[in-house]
C-alpha cells in the first residue's frame, strides 16, 4: 500500500494547488505549467522514448491552435470543434514528413523537422484563408460554455489536469505495451533492434503520429486559453525548443520527467519576467539561460534521474528507464 | 517526492510573485504598460518606455512652459488632489501570450487602474482581451490592425489613426495640391505582397473610388524583392501623375536606386510611412529621393513649441530623436491621463466614462492629430496626420496641411 501514498499525496496537491494559491495570477502559473507540460509530454513520446529529436513539433502545437481559432472564426464554431480537426491534419502531416525523415538519424532528423516547420511558418504567413500575418483570433466574449473562453484560470487548470492526467495514461500504457520496449530497443541501438526483428520505421512512425496528436491538442488548449494565433506564437521555432527543453530538464524518456520541467522552467519564466522584465534591460533571458545551463552542467539527464535512481535503490519503482534525452538535445 | 519538490517549487515561486505586488504607496495612480521590453521589438519597446516616462515627467510635475497642454501645468493631477502618476512596465517579450500573462498580473497583482501598450498588433489583441474581461480600461496609440476595434469591445480605446485614415489624408492632400495646379488625374499604387502592403492597398484603393479620385493602377511586387525594374518601367511607360509606394525600407532603397538607374522621375511621390521612415532609408538614398513625401502624425514644430521641448525631454531620456510611433505612445498616455484626471476618480468605470466623454482639441495635443473623440467601437475619430516631406534629402519637414506645416511643399519630385 505503502507504493501509491506519495503518489496519491502528490495528486491531492496538484488538485488542491488552485485553491491553495488563489489569486488570479498563481492559477494561471498552474494552468500554463499543466499546459506546458502536456506539450513536453507529448514531444517527450518521440524526443524521449523513441530518441528522435524533433524540433518541428511546432507544426503539430500551430495544427491544434489554428484549427480551434479557425473553426470559431470561420465556422462560428466552438473552438473545441477544432480538436478533432487539428488532431486529424497533424496525424496526416505526422504521417507524410514521418515516412522520409524519420530514416534520417540523429542530428538530420532534427534539422529537416527544422526545415518542415519553417516551411509551414512561411505558407501559413502567406495565407488569407489562416489569417496570414495578422492571425486569427478566438471569441473574447464568450458566447456560452463551450467557447471555453474564461476570466478566471480554474477552469483552465482542471480541463488541463484532466488533459494531461490522459496524455501521460497514454504515455504510460505505451510504455508498457510492445510498442514501448520497441521503442526503447530503438533508441538504444536501431541496428541492434531491427537486427532482432523489432519493426522499427514503423514504430518510430506511429510513435511520431501519436506525439503529433497529442501536440496538436496542447496547442487547441493553448488557443483557447489567450484567444489568440498568429504565425509567430503557433508557429514560432521556439515553441519546438521550449518543449525540448522542458522534456530535456526533467528528463527525457522519463514519464514525468516533462511535468517536472514545466514545473521548473514555467514559473521561472514568468516570474522572472514579473521581477526583471520591466526593466528593459532583458535580464529575464539572462537568468532563464544561467539556470538552464546549470542544470545541463551538472544534471544532464535531467533532475529527476538522480531522484529516480535513489527511488530505485530503495528497492520501490522495478524499472528505471534510462534518460538519454539531454545527450540528444542539438 | 518529486511532487512535493514541484509543489515547494510552485510555493516559493508564488510567495515570491505575491510579495512582489504589495508595494502601494498612497496618492499615487498606478497606470499599467505592456512594451515589447525585450525580443525583436526591444528597439520600440524602449522606445516606448523612453515616451511615457517622458510623459509622466511632465504630468507628475509643473511645467508651465507647455502652455495649454493638459496635466503640464501643475504637478499631478489636479482632479485627484495632485496625485502622481506611477507606471508599471511588463515585458510582453514579443509574445502575446506573455503579454496576456503580463496583463492579468499588473491587473491582479499591481492593481492598475488602467492600461496602455502593447506596440505589435497581436500582443495588443491578447492583452486587451483580459482588460476587457476585468473590465480595466485598456488606451492603444499605436496598433493599427483595424480588427483591434472590430470586437464590440466596451474597455478599449485606440487613439491613433488607421489605413483608412491615412488613405483619407491622401485623398485631401491630393486634392489640395490639385487645386494649386499639380495634375493628379492618374495615380499608380505600388506596394509589396504582405499584410501591410495588400491591407492599405485595398484600403488606398475603396478611399480614393469613394472620393471621386482616379481608380489607382495597382502594381504589386513580392516583399524583399531583389529586382524592381520590370515595375518602374511599367511606371515609366504609364506615366502616373502620382506614384504611393507602400513599401519597406529594403524595397523602398530598391526603388529608389532602381529609379535613378532607369532615369525615371514621377511627378509626386508619396510614400506611406514605414520604409520611407526608418532613419536608413535616408541615410542611404536621402539624397536620390529628394522632395519625396511622406505621412507623419508627428512634427517637432518650431524652435520653442511645445513639440520641440517635449521632443527635447524625450531626447535626453532615450538618446534618440522623436519618431512617429514614440510620439503616438506618448499621445495615447496623455490621452489615457487626461481622462484619469477629469474623471476625478481611480474607479475603471469612472475612467471609462471619462474616456468615452474625451474631446480633445488640436492645441491640446502633441500630435497632428484633428482632436481626440472616441466612437462607440473606441476608435478616435478625428485622428490624422499630416504630409512631411523630405526636401534636402536630409531631413523631412512638415508640408500639409498649412496650420502645421514648416516649409511649402515643393513640386514637382527632384529625385537626385
Amino acid at each position: 500500500m505503502r507504493r501509491w501514498l506519495w503518489p496519491s499525496v502528490a495528486l491531492a496537491l496538484v488538485i488542491a494547488y488552485p485553491l491553495l494559491f488563489s489569486t488570479p495570477f498563481q492559477q494561471r502559473l498552474g494552468a500554463l505549467v499543466l499546459l506546458y507540460a502536456i506539450a513536453a509530454s507529448a514531444w517527450n513520446i518521440v524526443g524521449g522514448y523513441a530518441g528522435q529529436v524533433s524540433v518541428g513539433h511546432v507544426v503539430f502545437f500551430g495544427c491544434g491552435a489554428y484549427a480551434a481559432m479557425g473553426a470559431y472564426s470561420h465556422f462560428a464554431l466552438s473552438p473545441l470543434v477544432g480538436i478533432p480537426i487539428g488532431i486529424v491534419v497533424s496525424v496526416a502531416i505526422a504521417a507524410v514528413v514521418g515516412v522520409p525523415t524519420l530514416r534520417l538519424s540523429g542530428h538530420y532528423f532534427s534539422m529537416a523537422t527544422i526545415a518542415v516547420a519553417e516551411l509551414v511558418r512561411l505558407i501559413v504567413t502567406n495565407t488569407d484563408y489562416l489569417g496570414a500575418g495578422v492571425g486569427l483570433s478566438g471569441p473574447t466574449v464568450p458566447r456560452n460554455l463551450f467557447d471555453l473562453s474564461f476570466i478566471s484560470a480554474l477552469p483552465y487548470y482542471y480541463l488541463f489536469l484532466a488533459i494531461l492526467v490522459t496524455t501521460l495514461g497514454i504515455t504510460w500504457w505505451m510504455t508498457n505495451s510492445r510498442m514501448g520496449f520497441y521503442l526503447r530497443a530503438i533508441r538504444d541501438s536501431e541496428r541492434a533492434a531491427r537486427s532482432l526483428g523489432a519493426p522499427a520505421s514503423r514504430t518510430k512512425l506511429y510513435a511520431f503520429m501519436l506525439s503529433a496528436g497529442l501536440t496538436s491538442v496542447a496547442g487547441a488548449l493553448y488557443a483557447m486559453m489567450f484567444g489568440f494565433v498568429d504565425p509567430e506564437s503557433g508557429l514560432g521555432i521556439l515553441i519546438s525548443v521550449k518543449m525540448l527543453i522542458m522534456a530535456a530538464l526533467g528528463g527525457a524518456g522519463l514519464l514525468f520527467g516533462p511535468l517536472v520541467g514545466a514545473a521548473i522552467l514555467v514559473p521561472l519564466e514568468e516570474i522572472s519576467n514579473n521581477v526583471l522584465g520591466g526593466k528593459g534591460a532583458g535580464l529575464t533571458f539572462v537568468l532563464y539561460g544561467a539556470i538552464i545551463v546549470l542544470i545541463a552542467r551538472f544534471q544532464p539527464g535531467g533532475i529527476l534521474t538522480p531522484i529516480m535512481r535513489l527511488w530505485s535503490r530503495r528497492g520501490k519503482a522495478p524499472e528505471i528507464p534510462v534518460a538519454t534525452g539531454a545527450s540528444h538535445a542539438p | 517526492m518529486k511532487f512535493k519538490h514541484i509543489i515547494g517549487l510552485l510555493g516559493a515561486a508564488a510567495i515570491s510573485v505575491g510579495l512582489a505586488g504589495h508595494a502601494s504607496a498612497q496618492q499615487t495612480i498606478k497606470i499599467g504598460a505592456v512594451f515589447p521590453l525585450s525580443g525583436n521589438a526591444a528597439s520600440a519597446g524602449n522606445h516606448a518606455k523612453a515616451a511615457i516616462e517622458t510623459a509622466v515627467e511632465i504630468i507628475n510635475n509643473a511645467h508651465p512652459e507647455l502652455g495649454n497642454f493638459p496635466l503640464a501645468k501643475d504637478a499631478g493631477l489636479a482632479g485627484l488632489g495632485g496625485a502622481k502618476v506611477e507606471v508599471v512596465y511588463a515585458d510582453n517579450q514579443g509574445s502575446p501570450a506573455t503579454g496576456q500573462n503580463q496583463t492579468l498580473r499588473l491587473i491582479t497583482e499591481e492593481k492598475v487602474v488602467a492600461l496602455t501598450g502593447a506596440y505589435q498588433s497581436g500582443i495588443t489583441l491578447t492583452a486587451s482581451a483580459i482588460a476587457e474581461k476585468y473590465g480595466i480600461p485598456f488606451v492603444n496609440g499605436e496598433s493599427v490592425a483595424a480588427n483591434l476595434t472590430e470586437r464590440g469591445f466596451k474597455w478599449f480605446f485606440r487613439v491613433t489613426p488607421v489605413a483608412s485614415d491615412f488613405a483619407k489624408i491622401y485623398v485631401d492632400f491630393l486634392k489640395d495640391m490639385k487645386a494649386g495646379g499639380a495634375k493628379i488625374d492618374t495615380v499608380a499604387l505600388v506596394h509589396d505582397n504582405t499584410e501591410y502592403g495588400t491591407s492599405v492597398a485595398s484600403v488606398v484603393t475603396s478611399v480614393f473610388k469613394d472620393s471621386g479620385l482616379a481608380t489607382p493602377l495597382d502594381v504589386a511586387y513580392a516583399a524583399n524583392a531583389t529586382d524592381v525594374q520590370s515595375q518602374v518601367l511599367q511606371l515609366k511607360e504609364k506615366k502616373p501623375d502620382v506614384v504611393i509606394m507602400v513599401t519597406y525600407t529594403s524595397d523602398a532603397i530598391l526603388y529608389s536606386k532602381t529609379m535613378q538607374a532607369l532615369d525615371y522621375k514621377p511627378p509626386m511621390i508619396i510614400a506611406d510611412d514605414s520604409g520611407y521612415s526608418d532613419p536608413s532609408f535616408i541615410k542611404a538614398v536621402g539624397k536620390i529621393s529628394q522632395g519625396v513625401f511622406n505621412r507623419s502624425s508627428w512634427s517637432v514644430g518650431p524652435k520653442g513649441s511645445p513639440t520641440a521641448l517635449i521632443a527635447e525631454m524625450y531626447k535626453k531620456n532615450s538618446g534618440d530623436e522623436m519618431d512617429d510611433t514614440a510620439a503616438r505612445q506618448m499621445q495615447g498616455f496623455f490621452v489615457l491621463c487626461e481622462a484619469i484626471n477629469r474623471a476625478g476618480s481611480t474607479d475603471p468605470a469612472k475612467i471609462q466614462a471619462a474616456l468615452k466623454a474625451t474631446d480633445l482639441k488640436p492645441d491640446q495635443l502633441m500630435i497632428g492629430y484633428k482632436g481626440v473623440k472616441f466612437d462607440d467601437k473606441g476608435q478616435n475619430v478625428l485622428a490624422a496626420g499630416v504630409i512631411i516631406q523630405l526636401q534636402d534629402g536630409e531631413n523631412y519637414v512638415a508640408v500639409w496641411p498649412k496650420g502645421s506645416a514648416e516649409k511649402p511643399p515643393v513640386m514637382p519630385y527632384k529625385g537626385w
